[in-house]
């Protein structure tokens, strides 16, 4: 699957082509290939031949010579040469005398790609021969019709089960079903301190407190889980939690990308998202507001800020269609859960989206531009316009005296003193050893520059400029959409450089229309995605939720629904919380709250023995599943464990400690000053992006680059993450934060081994756990004791107390292992 | 097609089973050795089905080279007075370029209509037994010639340094894409067990799309090639915090692994194996790569054959002996990054900077690979994203430069299955435009691939419904370079 064709620099491709025929003709001329002798049947026998070799230039998309060979009458039609073939005469039909070579003068077919063989043309011309029969009743050519994914989903019913004391909702009854018809049993009920811990850190990604486990453990009232659940929902937290998910597939960073990588403002959408979230905002809103929020009647500032989804895209000023391209594909990955970057070149090898289709989709983002949307009142943007007219004003009369300098340039280089000479910059004076005839535009500007900077009025002039310039505000302001209409082109074999015939804006035929809309808009497009008839938004959306709770989706890979992925095992589970999501008024919310309530999310997530042949990648479901938690999420829970986290929502970005030398030799300088107080310590989607230089830490722990949607992160498990978790400062300062929270909370060591662990790992030690971490705290009593300088550093302090200090010290070994455990990083 | 994802889903399950439930924990935990060289290691990282993405693993075919030094020339060094003599542009000097060269010629900078030639102001010479043509800004070079093929006719397709440096390393003139050895490192795994499969040197200035040349693209962050920085720590948090002496981190780990340990148990998850076996090499990386790093074991003569002055100093040529000593440790990938070749002005001091840089210690390289038996297995790339313009930007003066020229390249390779001696490819009489064997970047490193026993074409990774590869949907392997 060409996403682009780089064969466009073929300029000498003509030249090519006839030493290719000339080459093949050698071959080929004298006797044809004999046809086949057996019957020849047009749907098995020809048609994919002709789909393999000549669809791609005389198909669908292109159809060069005018010849088109996918449809019947297109083919006896012919081309601008002339009838392609003659029914009954293989040997003088002009299409087997091309592909043969049988024609000196002829460029044999295909030019690119693999030519038929003898066989395939004995094929071709027993089929001439026997009548050219093409069966009018042949189906159109319809990919994925028949597609489950293509088709709305219908709510299937909830089907019965045997153990029906063990399903809590439907999900269950679902999953039960197929368990029972395996003779499997579901896993048991995880522990409440087990639960609490993985509901807190997949709705919030943050800790529960020893607190909140202890209440929860003791909690009596049959639904402490599902008040538990709903406490939960309705934390702030929840929105940064799951924001962060939304902002891997926005693509979401503070730099432009590219070699200059140049930095910009977009957190208000990153807010906007979290809010969202947190007001659970409908998802057909959610989804309007972000494609097309700027374009809503009366749109309001935060509809317009939401419009910043689709400005995440990379953006180099001179690639314009870049972002354009990424734009189409983003909606194509995140919503429809689609590859359709593919068809940018050329029809879709396996879903059935044409290129001019894949151009209808592009039209809609094309008529878009990406501004900076002033977030200001009309009074301060007038006062800000006046302030800049003046500087403005002072900048013109600079030009125009730089054109009086630049007209009495002679007079001026005739004045010139030895010395006065001999100041100038090595340019000017390359410049003046040339005669006035022969100096390049260049040397004349490096000329008038340098008399410029000896010209006492053009260094007031200048003065004056950038005092005016600085008293210009710059007003806040975050990107935005806006409405740009343009005439869009498709990209002949999307190249970029090539435009192609008009399109404009449309959706594939194969999903529901459009509507009557003569000139369809980006608001059209959204409210188009969210329509009841849309097969695959809600699926994709369901199904991504069930890949964050269970580490795989239904449909897996979970990023493509096309028709080279099958029916999923759980195809009912799908199409039903597909149409409760509908039938829930799209509330995020309430999804995650059927899932999280679920028996099916509840289970242990041990590895069972029994199932390790079975179902080795847990599709049954008959247990939860162990996940490394994000890197994000990994520096919160650390924080958190140090009681450090600065909790405050929302804001611009921040600058958290960062290794030396990660900006170094950029194109475009970009600086990290170290937030003050409190602001380094915020949570990781917090974090500035770069998306040049990103946080080192981050990337280790497979964070997107932001380069293009994300729709599933890696979870990797490599020796430079134990390093960064063993030896990073940021990472020991926790471990120093927790050494004092455990020694300041409890007076004795097994109370702090207790505390250190419920902190941690929201459960108690077990007797040779404590063991284990008793023999370091003791050894490393005893070793530092007779080591007080590294005690000192251990535990980063000048002052207090030897006694103290040792204390500390050894604890801060202690913590620094309790941070590095698997069972920390992991939500179980 | 070869599914490295399922087949890792199955070793890890295949590994698990062996492991974690049949191995009695009492076993396990005696793994877990009280010395750092009883290390667990020899649990989790057994073999060639061990549950770490690192693991070797077997080529597609028999391979002719292990590994591969990568010596990325930054900028894009000016052929036409390194490697290409042109008579025809030395008399045709300052003639403005016939029109027939211009057609589907871009340049970066240049904006006149018709630029003018600019004959090379160095002397070229025959070398070797090959009678290869190098200047005389090259002379160590000029001495190592029959161990390489030189070719003059590779093509890049973007006109701009970040694009064409990802295109070089990644496959693709966008950022987001696995690079060269990302794809490397996923498709045979390591065979150091204590350093970075793919390790990374720069020196001088650093290329314009960072670490995206290097990036991990959408593979696993295990394939991520580790940059060993020039200053402050070689390897990021590399050595333990102020006051963690070795036994005490060793402790740290022991414990920390001994609670991983019961987790596994506990859970039987096979991730944590791997992690287990994380800790372990990152303490073992601890200690290694410093060793590696320090040059003191080096001989004078060496050092001088590198022309390494102060073994402190950050240079090229410290780190191509850096590169011979991590090949030698069994690291798959080295890829070394220079700059600045990119001389739009200043051709005449820049050039014979640059390669007063580099010039002898890439020979160097080669020389003492050679001597060490390493050159047979061992695959050296040198090159930029693309070359020279044979017409001159700027002012005819001191401060003269050539533009970006996409079309024909030189660059040269020895080593791993490399045929030596041998010069490929030409050019025009002005050195615009390829006239025999135009090879595109795709072919390169389709051939580099070819040469470590991968097809190209079949080391994909399935992402967003869609297999890559490195060549995208191009390349072929270029036959004249292989032995």
């Amino acid at each position: 699957m060409a996403m682009k064709a780089i064969s466009w620099a073929a300029c000498s491709l003509a030249v090519f082509l006839v030493c290719l025929a000339t080459a093949h003709a050698e071959e080929t001329t004298g006797a044809l290939p004999p046809p086949a002798g057996q019957t020849v049947a047009f749907t098995s026998d020809i048609y994919p031949l002709l789909q393999k070799h000549c669809f791609a230039c005389h198909g669908v998309d292109v159809q060069e010579s005018g010849l088109r060979l996918d449809r019947k009458q297109a083919m006896f039609a012919g081309g601008k040469s002339g009838p392609a073939l003659v029914v009954g005469k293989s040997d003088e039909s002009r299409l087997i005398q091309l592909v043969t070579g049988a024609n000196e003068k002829q460029i044999v077919m295909p030019p690119e790609g693999q030519r038929l063989s003898a066989g395939e043309i004995g094929l071709l011309r027993a089929w001439i021969d026997q009548g050219a029969n093409w069966p009018d009743d042949l189906p159109q050519r319809s990919k994925g019709a028949d597609h489950w994914a293509f088709k709305r989903p219908v709510r299937p019913v909830v089907p019965h089960v045997k153990n029906a004391d063990w399903v809590r909702n439907e999900i269950d009854a679902f999953v039960l079903s197929r368990l029972e018809s395996r003779g499997l049993e579901p896993s048991p009920e995880a522990d409440r301190p087990a639960l609490i811990r993985r509901l807190s850190l997949d709705l919030l990604g943050l800790p529960p407190t020893p607190e909140q486990v202890a209440r929860f453990v003791a909690d009596p009232a049959p639904d402490a889980y599902e008040q538990c659940v709903d406490r939960l929902l309705n934390s702030p937290h929840f929105g940064e939690r799951w924001g962060r998910h939304w902002l891997d597939l926005a693509r979401y960073a503070d730099s432009s990308g590219y070699e200059f990588d140049t930095p910009r403002s977009v957190w208000r959408y990153r807010d906007w998202v979290v809010d969202a979230l947190n007001r659970d905002l409908p998802f057909d809103q959610f989804v309007i507001e972000q494609i097309a929020g700027d374009l809503l009647p009366s749109a309001t500032i935060d509809q317009t800020i939401a419009s910043g989804f689709h400005c995440n895209a990379m953006l180099d000023p001179n690639l314009r269609w870049e972002a354009v391209l990424d734009q189409v594909n983003t909606t194509g990955t995140v919503l429809m859960g689609l590859t359709v970057g593919c068809a940018q070149c050329h029809s879709h090898k396996f879903d059935p989206l044409t290129q001019r289709e894949y151009y209808g989709l592009y039209a809609f983002f094309d008529s878009a531009g990406i501004s900076n949307f002033e977030l200001a009142t009309a009074s301060e943007k007038a006062a800000r316009d006046a302030l800049q007219a003046q500087v403005d004003a002072v900048k013109k009369t600079r030009t125009e005296h730089e054109a009086a300098l630049r007209e009495t340039l002679s007079t001026w280089e005739a004045s010139l003193s030895g010395e006065e000479r001999a100041k100038l910059p090595q340019p000017a004076l390359a410049a003046l050893s040339t005669t006035t005839a022969e100096r390049s535009p260049d040397q004349l500007t490096k000329l008038v520059a340098a008399r410029a900077s000896q010209d006492p009025q053009h260094q007031v002039l200048s003065r004056e400029i950038d005092e005016r310039a600085r008293q210009v505000p710059q007003l806040p302001a975050t990107l935005a959409m806006r409405l740009e209409p343009r005439e869009t082109r498709m990209f002949v074999r999307g190249n970029p450089e090539r435009p192609g015939e008009v399109v404009v804006p449309g959706v594939p035929a194969f999903l529901h229309p459009l509507g009557s809309n003569e000139k369809p808009t980006r608001s059209d497009l959204a409210h188009w995605l969210v329509a009841p008839e849309n097969p695959l938004v809600t699926r994709v959306t369901v199904n991504r939720l069930w890949d964050r709770y269970f580490g795989l989706g239904l449909v897996d890979p979970s990023n493509d629904f096309g028709v080279q992925t099958p029916a999923p095992e759980h195809q009912d589970l799908l199409d039903w919380l597909a149409t409760e999501f509908m039938a829930r008024g799209w509330s995020g919310k309430a999804m995650h709250r059927l899932i999280v309530c679920s028996a099916t999310y509840r289970q242990r997530s041990s590895v069972r023995p029994d199932l390790q042949t079975v179902d080795p990648n847990n599709r049954l479901l008959a247990r939860q599943r162990r996940l490394r938690l994000e890197a994000e999420i990994i520096r919160d829970l650390s924080l958190s464990a140090g009681g450090l986290l600065a909790a405050t929502l929302g804001g611009p970005s921040v600058f958290p400690h960062q290794p030396q030398g990660v900006l170094e030799d950029r194109a475009t300088k970009a600086t990290w000053t170290i937030s003050p107080g409190a602001d380094r310590y915020r949570r990781g989607i917090y974090t500035w992006t770069w998306r040049l230089t990103p946080h080192p830490m981050l990337t280790l722990f497979d964070a997107p680059d932001a380069s293009m949607a994300c729709t599933r992160r890696d979870r990797s498990n490599t020796p430079v993450q134990a390093l960064t978790l063993l030896n990073d400062p940021s990472f020991l300062e926790c471990a120093r934060g927790l050494a004092r929270r455990v020694i300041g909370a409890a007076a004795s060591d097994p109370e702090r081994f207790e505390l250190a662990f419920q902190i941690c790992l929201s459960r108690d030690p077990q007797a040779d756990e404590i063991e284990l971490v008793n023999a370091l705290l003791q050894e490393q009593l005893a070793e530092l004791s007779g080591d007080l300088v590294a005690a000192r550093k251990i535990a980063g302090v000048d002052t207090g107390t030897d006694g103290d200090v040792l204390q500390e010290a050894a604890w801060v070994v202690v913590c620094r292992a309790m941070l590095s455990l698997d069972e920390f990083l992991t939500r179980e | 097609m070869r599914q490295f994802e399922s087949s890792q889903e199955q070793t890890r399950r295949q590994f698990f089973g062996r492991c974690a439930l049949n191995l009695a924990p009492v076993a396990l935990v005696s793994l877990l050795g009280q010395e750092a060289v009883a290390s667990p290691t020899s649990m989790a990282l057994p073999d060639a089905d061990g549950p770490n993405p690192l693991s070797t693993k077997p080529p597609h075919f028999a391979a002719k080279a292990k590994r591969v030094i990568f010596l990325h020339m930054i900028g894009g060094p000016s052929q036409l007075d390194l490697f290409e003599p042109k008579a025809e542009l030395i008399k045709r000097d300052g003639e403005p370029i016939p029109e027939s060269f211009l057609r589907g010629t871009k340049f970066a900078q240049i904006q006149e209509k018709q630029p003018k030639l600019m004959g090379s102001p160095w002397k070229f010479a025959k070398h070797g037994q090959c009678g290869a043509d190098v200047s005389e800004l090259l002379p160590h070079t000029a001495q190592i010639v029959d161990h390489l093929s030189i070719v003059k006719t590779f093509k890049a397709d973007d006109i701009n340094h970040a694009f064409a440096e990802l295109q070089m390393n990644t496959g693709w003139r966008q950022f987001g894409r696995p690079s060269m050895g990302s794809w490397v490192s996923y498709g045979l795994g390591s065979e150091s067990r204590d350093l970075p499969a793919f390790t990374v040197l720069l020196s001088g200035m650093r290329p314009r799309s960072k670490s995206a040349n290097y990036g991990n693209g959408f593979l696993p962050s295990a394939y991520q090639g580790v940059p060993l920085r020039s200053s402050g720590e070689p390897i990021l948090n590399l050595s333990s915090p102020e006051g963690f002496s070795a036994a005490r981190q060793r402790r740290t780990i022991d414990v920390v692994n001994r609670l991983n340990v019961k987790r596994l148990e506990a859970t039987g998850d096979g991730e944590i194996a791997a992690r287990i076996a994380a800790y372990e090499m990152a303490f073992r990386m601890q200690s290694s790569a410093p060793e590696m790093l320090n040059l003191a074991d080096e001989s004078a003569s060496t050092l001088q054959m590198y022309g390494i002055g102060d073994v402190s100093q950050p240079s090229f040529a410290r780190n191509c002996l850096l590169a011979r000593r991590l090949v030698e440790r069994g690291v798959r990938f080295v890829q070394l990054f220079h700059g600045d070749w990119d001389h739009h002005s200043n051709l005449a001091s820049g050039l014979p900077s640059q390669c007063k840089q580099t010039d002898q210690p890439s020979a160097a390289l080669i020389k003492d690979l050679a001597a060490r038996g390493l050159l047979e297995d061992t695959l050296v790339v040198w090159g930029g994203e693309f070359g020279r313009t044979s017409v001159a930007q700027g002012a005819r003066d001191a401060t003269v430069g050539r533009d970006h020229n996409i079309d024909a390249f030189t660059m040269w390779l020895a080593g791993g299955g490399i045929k030596s001696g041998q010069t490929i490819g030409s050019t025009d009489e002005l050195g615009c435009f390829a006239t025999a064997d135009s090879f595109h970047i795709h072919d390169l490193q389709a051939t580099v691939l070819h040469l470590l026993g991968l097809d190209h074409k079949r080391l994909t990774y399935r992402f967003q419904g869609r297999d890559f590869r490195l060549t995208d949907v191009h390349g072929n392997v270029i036959d004249k370079l292989l032995a």
